[in-house]
């Protein structure tokens, strides 16, 4: 009987959890800071001890262009940069798990259904927004804040007898430290200055 | 040369087309005018800060929606607008919006108006502005250190 119980708590737990994940997001949450974006703001920024920012702006356009992005906008007055590219999204571990969850799923055809297709990402555009802003009264330090973040097209797919349309995306902000140390690093070279961290 | 009953069953459409287009709604008046709803918007929607310089007030505008994980589309600094957007994650098919303008008052106070767009509609629920205000002035009072 106690067994039993444990298991059944578990259960509804589990079922609690799940139905949190899915809660959608309420508009004013996109709104409130959060502890994530202090993390975020962390990796993202490095200072410069230089009073010329149009130089700084420019050789940040330089970087970019280096690393492949097209700048689409640039606001001088405000050290505002946008630039974007765009690549193929697909990748081998998708494709074999692709195939592997196909053949996998062929016993549902017994079940009469159909074996599950998992959409692949197809196509991806990757993004930067850049802003040089000065953090000392006679503007001779200046913080460079980059972000990067990319959107992923899906491919077509098939989930027991319910088609999954091609074109769904999903988008995500890349945390990953070694793409903002390779840019800094970059930038850094640029203008012949140290990058540091605040 | 038309026959007689082809020519009046043509006139009969000609005459069927005018009368619908007659009844078709007409663009009103007050298309321009805003509706109560947004009058009372405005309201939360606007807010004065107490800063010199309207440039700084920019760039924090700026910098709280790079915090906010908004991505900037637009900015322009003599007019003094910001347009950003995000995705409604974890809904992917939807796009939360935004458009802020800073302008200096007479007084030497900085007035800021947020606009939210979510779902192609403003959205009017107060807690949003409230949030996004309390954000930005976080990202003010860090800013003038």
């Amino acid at each position: 009987m106690g067994k039993r119980c444990v298991i059944l708590a578990a259960a509804l737990a589990l079922l609690a959890l799940c139905s949190g994940c899915v809660r959608p997001t309420q508009p004013e949450e996109f709104f409130q800071l959060t502890p994530q974006s202090v993390a975020d703001r962390a990796i993202q920024t490095r200072m410069f001890e230089t009073a010329d920012a149009t130089e700084l702006l420019s050789a940040s356009a330089a970087v970019l262009q280096d690393l492949g992005f097209e700048v689409e906008e640039g606001v001088r007055e405000l050290g505002f940069l946008r630039a974007a590219k765009e690549r193929s999204a697909r990748e081998y571990g998708q494709d074999i798990t692709r195939v592997v969850v196909w053949i996998l799923t062929i016993p549902l055809i017994m079940g009469n259904s159909l074996p599950v297709l998992i959409p692949v990402d197809l196509h991806q555009k990757i993004a930067a927004t850049l802003v040089a802003r000065p953090i000392n009264p006679d503007a001779t330090r200046y913080e460079v804040r980059i972000t990067f973040y990319r959107v992923v097209w899906k491919g077509e797919g098939l989930a027991g007898r319910d088609a999954i349309p091609p074109g769904g995306q999903w988008m995500e902000m890349i945390r990953e430290p070694k793409i903002y140390q390779q840019f800094f690093a970059k930038l850094s070279k640029a203008v012949f200055l140290e990058a540091f961290t605040l | 040369m038309m026959s007689r009953r082809r020519l009046g069953g043509v006139g009969l459409i000609l005459a069927a087309q005018v009368l619908v287009h007659g009844c078709a709604p007409k663009p009103s008046q007050e298309l321009l005018s805003p509706t109560e709803a947004q009058l009372k918007l405005r309201a939360f929607q606007t807010r004065t800060f107490d800063v010199k310089d309207r440039q700084r007030a920019l760039r924090a505008v700026i910098a709280v929606l790079q915090d906010l994980g908004f991505i900037i589309e637009r900015a322009n600094e003599p007019l003094g607008f910001v347009t950003a957007e995000r995705f409604a994650e974890p809904d992917y098919s939807q796009i939360v919006g935004v458009t802020i303008t800073v302008r200096a008052q007479e007084d030497g106070r900085i007035l800021i108006r947020a606009n939210a767009i979510l779902k192609n509609k403003p959205i009017e629920d107060p807690k949003v502005y409230q949030n996004f205000f309390a954000s930005l002035e976080r990202s003010l009072f860090v800013t003038q250190e």
